[in-house]
């Protein structure tokens, strides 16, 4: 990266910093609602400090990683029979994209009817989110496969196996990863929501403990930790799939 | 190996309803071994016929015969050279080049042992291990090249390989084509619009007419082998030239004409 970015970045964060703290000690807010960030900053040390933080953590994780992991499964799956004709693709649009952008949220309850109030309704969380931009990408990632591609592997003599493994497989790791990279994204908002709305356990769950108490410097360590978490998610996932694009394909 | 075309016909229905004869009862010889350009203008049909030869298109009418025997399913014998850019850039060159082999069951060594004499054939060694976007147009479509003759075909079909290339790139790759075709003595059908190129290789070029495409004409080129570009420079070679022009001149107007007509 560039360093006048890098310097960019740290001014900003500094900046924001600073407008916290005045905020915080100007006394125009309700006393509790702006702790200051030193406050904060030593209630995230406590936090990372703690085993009972990290329970919390292993939770979220459990339940980001399965959901995502399923849900992705399943759209990716479900994106390569959804593309393969014209037909299925225009017929499943508008209900693919119309529940795309419906906050999952709303479905929780029938979630927790159907898996019960502990983490299996949060994994189904994760995976509604997650399922929904992966059979998206990859459905039109299937129109995108190149015809002269596919041509020259059937002037070759290639099977139709080998034309799905050696033409369609590699032509839609890109907008597969594309997909799962707002899937990560969507299935962390997901599954923190449904931690916060109802559960006994979680990064959400520790965040509105610490509301209903009002221990509002703790609830923005909770957040600012979660927050890195996702970065660090996302950061993780965008060198994956940098690795897997430039790959040579195996045989 | 000798490939005949005869009598074949194509009709496309177009999306408006009304339909488009690509093709009206064409037949062609390539002789064992023969350099053969088939030029048309624009339009003509070329591409249709290019991949009904390859088997990817079925025809209305006619036969394709490799050896005197009619095609059906397996093309073992034949391999094609598209028009369009056709490399795989999730590959390297090498693996490019080696993805026929790979479709054959070869073995990782094997494979790429033998693809990496193809490689260095059409000039690209040290670039094994690039991606085709790392590349400039005229290596892609060496990399193709090289790809398909990978597949070390009897017959190679190559339809307007150095289209997208500059005139000079062309011409260089034209001696190129020509130092692998005394190499490798395939039988080989170039499918080209530019007339420079299809007597700078060819022994015979045939010419076709604009829609339907017919063959008009087929003109024998009767310059010396082993050719090298230089050639170009001669009269004998400007004669050949003006006189495919003028078989040209007329279908490339039609040609013309029509384009000027639907776009009106
Ligand atoms: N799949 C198709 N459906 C309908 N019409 C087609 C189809 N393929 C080709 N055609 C039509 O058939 C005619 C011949 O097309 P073709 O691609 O064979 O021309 P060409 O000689 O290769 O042209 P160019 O030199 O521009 O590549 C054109 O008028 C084209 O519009
Ligand atoms: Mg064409």
């Amino acid at each position: 990266m560039a360093r006048r970015t890098l310097a960019i970045r740290l001014a900003m964060l500094l900046a924001l910093w600073a407008v916290w703290e005045i905020a915080a000690r100007s006394g125009l807010f309700y006393e509790g609602i702006i702790p200051s960030s030193f406050l904060v900053l030593d209630s995230m040390g406590r936090h990372v400090g703690d085993p009972v933080f990290y329970g919390h953590l292993a939770r979220t994780l459990y339940e980001v990683l399965a959901g995502f992991a399923l849900g992705s499964a399943i759209g990716l799956a479900g994106g390569i029979v959804v593309g393969a004709h014209r037909f299925t693709d225009e017929a499943s649009a508008p209900y693919l994209h119309g529940f795309a952008s419906t906050p999952k949220i709303v479905f929780l309850p029938i979630l927790m009817l159907l898996f019960g109030a502990g983490p299996g309704s949060k994994v189904g969380m994760g995976a509604f989110s997650a399922f929904f931009p992966a059979v998206i990408a990859v459905a039109a990632g299937m129109a995108q496969v190149s015809p002269v591609h596919v041509k020259v592997a059937r002037g070759f003599n290639a099977s139709f196996l080998q034309i799905v493994r050696k033409i369609y497989l590699p032509s839609l790791v890109a907008p597969a990863i594309t997909g799962m990279r707002l899937g990560l994204g969507v299935a962390i908002i997901g599954v923190l929501l449904a931690e916060i709305k109802f559960s006994d356990r979680g990064l959400g769950h520790l965040a509105i403990q610490h509301y209903n108490f009002f221990r509002v410097a703790d609830m923005y360590a909770v957040l600012l930790l979660t927050f890195a978490l996702a970065v660090l998610a996302n950061a993780l996932m965008g060198r994956v799939g940098k690795a897997l694009l430039r790959r040579p394909v195996p045989a | 190996m000798p490939l005949r075309v005869a009598g074949v016909s194509k009709t496309f229905a177009a999306s408006d309803g009304a339909s488009v004869q690509a093709l009206d009862d064409v037949s062609l010889e390539v002789r064992d071994g023969e350099f053969v350009s088939l030029i048309g203008p624009s339009g003509c049909g070329k591409s249709t016929l290019f991949q009904i030869i390859g088997g990817l298109l079925q025809g209305d009418r006619g036969t394709v015969a490799v050896d005197g025997n009619a095609l059906n399913g397996s093309r073992r014998d034949i391999g094609m050279v598209f028009q369009e850019e056709s490399t795989f850039p999730w590959r390297t060159v090498l693996d490019n080049v080696a993805f026929p082999l790979e479709l054959a069951g070869l073995g990782k060594a094997e494979r790429e042992e033998r693809a990496r004499r193809f490689v260095r054939l059409v000039g690209l060694d040290g670039f094994e291990r690039k991606f085709p976007d790392e590349l400039s147009g005229g290596m892609r479509q060496r990399t193709a090249i090289a790809r398909t003759l990978a597949f070390e075909p009897r017959i190679l079909l190559m339809d307007e390989p150095f289209a997208s290339l500059d005139e000079q790139t062309r011409i260089l790759l034209g001696d190129k084509i020509l130092q692998i075709w005394r190499e490798l003595k395939q039988t080989t059908l170039l499918i080209t619009h530019n007339i420079t190129e299809a007597v700078q290789l060819s022994d015979r070029v045939a010419v076709m007419t604009y829609r339907p495409g017919r063959i008009k004409r087929i003109v024998e080129i009767d310059l010396p082998r082993p050719r090298s570009s230089e050639i170009i420079a001669s009269a004998e070679f400007g004669r050949y030239v003006g006189l495919l022009w003028q078989d040209l001149r007329e279908e490339a107007s039609r040609g013309m004409a029509d384009a000027e007509r639907t776009t009106a």
